[in-house]
């Protein structure tokens, strides 16, 4: 080991924590490969917490292992330690009262809807509720529920209804609340003045153009589009969405891009975009980037980490 | 089990195992424990008469349909990025109507031409 290498875990840190999630949100190809661009973003996500907790404990290890440290390196990565211990504790915390919050929520949701809701031959598996506005959610969990109100259902024709329960009951089976949990962990680990809700948006439309993907493989893409259209046009009261987030519109674009829009169709593969690369190969290459990017930090930390350590415990 | 929002008055025990014999059968343990949970969880209020319990619901049906509203409305907006719940399509507001239109109907256009 180096006494660069915690420097450049920092700034490896750095660059994951701030351009690479911009360049990544900016991307158009996502929308193509939703799921490898998902994959792509949590390596992009633990890649940055592998290096920012690396570099800390590298600078600890450096100190330790030093044959005659100068107080300045002593007090530069005492520091570091600190932080790495910092981080550590926010990260642990975060995921603790979010996972509470977010459990005590569905439960006394899921609590009401048994309540209130009905079973309805329109939807089955889903409870209907007799709110006045058109809308379909799911309540994800282990004992998850679907929930479609009765002005969506009135509004619906039978395959557009079938959409949106495939749409959700995809979302419920694929765990997607997981890996939005996992984003919002992180975003609220950051500070308030430094946090930046890129990876968690880009990760919440992802997540729906995935269930998208389940709904158009089980009911075809026109009801789907036609069920997304009608319950966005909607009128919602206030809350704009921030303009990262995917809105209906581009889902609904994405749909008619698409190749197999016939339903029966498998999955979207081997479709040409406009920059003419082939889908299969846009999402080979962002698997190959997420595995290097978690690998290539851990490699490169661990394996020299755990030398010097060797070597300092036994002379 | 909602029987307690048809019964209006607090009920005992028995008055709400007799309202729902008529449509099915369910034992009177059965009942006594749903009304204990729903109490445990404050949807019910527990009024001690004598030597029975009165149940009667603390939220009317509306009450508990506004709740939900309010959070299948709000986990759209900026207040609360990690959803508890996952929508099908929220807030149109970024597109207007036009897009929306259009997008469509470029995807009613490309399953002709494939059909």
């Amino acid at each position: 080991m180096t006494e660069t290498t915690p420097v450049v875990l920092l700034v490896l840190a750095l660059l994951l924590t701030g351009p690479a999630p911009a360049l990544l949100a900016r991307a158009s190809w996502p929308l193509r490969v939703p799921r490898a661009a998902l994959v792509l973003w949590q390596a992009v996500a633990l890649a940055a917490v592998l290096s920012a907790l690396g570099a800390g404990a590298s600078a600890g290890t450096l100190v330790m292992t030093h044959p005659s440290p100068s107080w300045w390196l002593v007090v530069l990565h005492g520091a570091a330690l600190l932080l790495t211990l910092v981080v550590t504790a926010r990260l642990l915390w975060s995921a603790h009262t979010l996972g509470m919050a977010l459990r005590a929520r569905r439960r006394r949701q899921r609590h009401v809807v048994d309540l209130v809701g009905r079973s309805d031959r329109r939807a089955p598996g889903a409870l209907v509720v007799d709110v006045e506005r058109p809308v379909a959610y799911c309540i994800p969990g282990v004992r998850s529920r679907v929930v479609v109100s009765a002005p969506a259902l009135d509004a619906l024709g039978s395959d557009e209804t079938a959409a949106v329960l495939a749409h959700e009951r995809a979302h419920v089976r694929a765990r997607h609340d997981l890996v939005l949990e996992g984003f919002g962990v992180l975003h609220d680990a950051f500070p308030r003045f430094v946090r930046s809700s890129v990876a968690l948006d880009s990760a919440a439309g992802l997540v729906e153009m995935l269930a998208d993907d389940a709904a158009r493989r089980r009911s075809g893409a026109v009801p789907l589009a036609r069920a997304l259209a009608r319950m966005a046009d909607a009128p919602v009261p206030a809350g704009a969405l921030g303009s990262g987030s995917v809105t209906p519109a581009v889902r609904i674009r994405r749909l008619a891009a698409a190749p197999g829009t016939s339903g029966a169709g498998g999955p979207a593969r081997g479709g040409r975009g406009r920059l003419g690369a082939p889908a299969w190969l846009v999402a080979a290459q962002a698997y190959t980037v997420a595995a290097a990017l978690v690998a290539v930090p851990t490699v490169a930390v661990a394996v020299p980490w755990l030398t010097a350590l060797s070597r300092a415990l036994l002379p | 089990m909602e029987q307690l929002w048809a019964l209006g008055a607090p009920a005992t025990v028995r008055q709400v195992h007799q309202a729902l014999t008529g449509s099915r059968d369910v034992a009177y343990t059965t009942v006594m424990t749903v009304l204990d949970r729903l109490a445990r969880k404050g949807s019910a209020e527990q009024i001690r008469d004598g030597r029975a319990y009165r149940y009667r619901p603390a939220f009317s049906r509306d009450e508990l349909t506004a709740e939900l509203m309010h959070e299948a409305l709000d986990t759209v907006d900026g207040s609360d990025r990690t959803a508890a719940l996952l929508r099908f399509v929220g807030s149109a507001s970024a597109d207007d109507a036009r897009a929306l239109r259009e997008a469509l109907e470029a995807v009613e256009r490309s399953a002709r031409d494939s059909a």
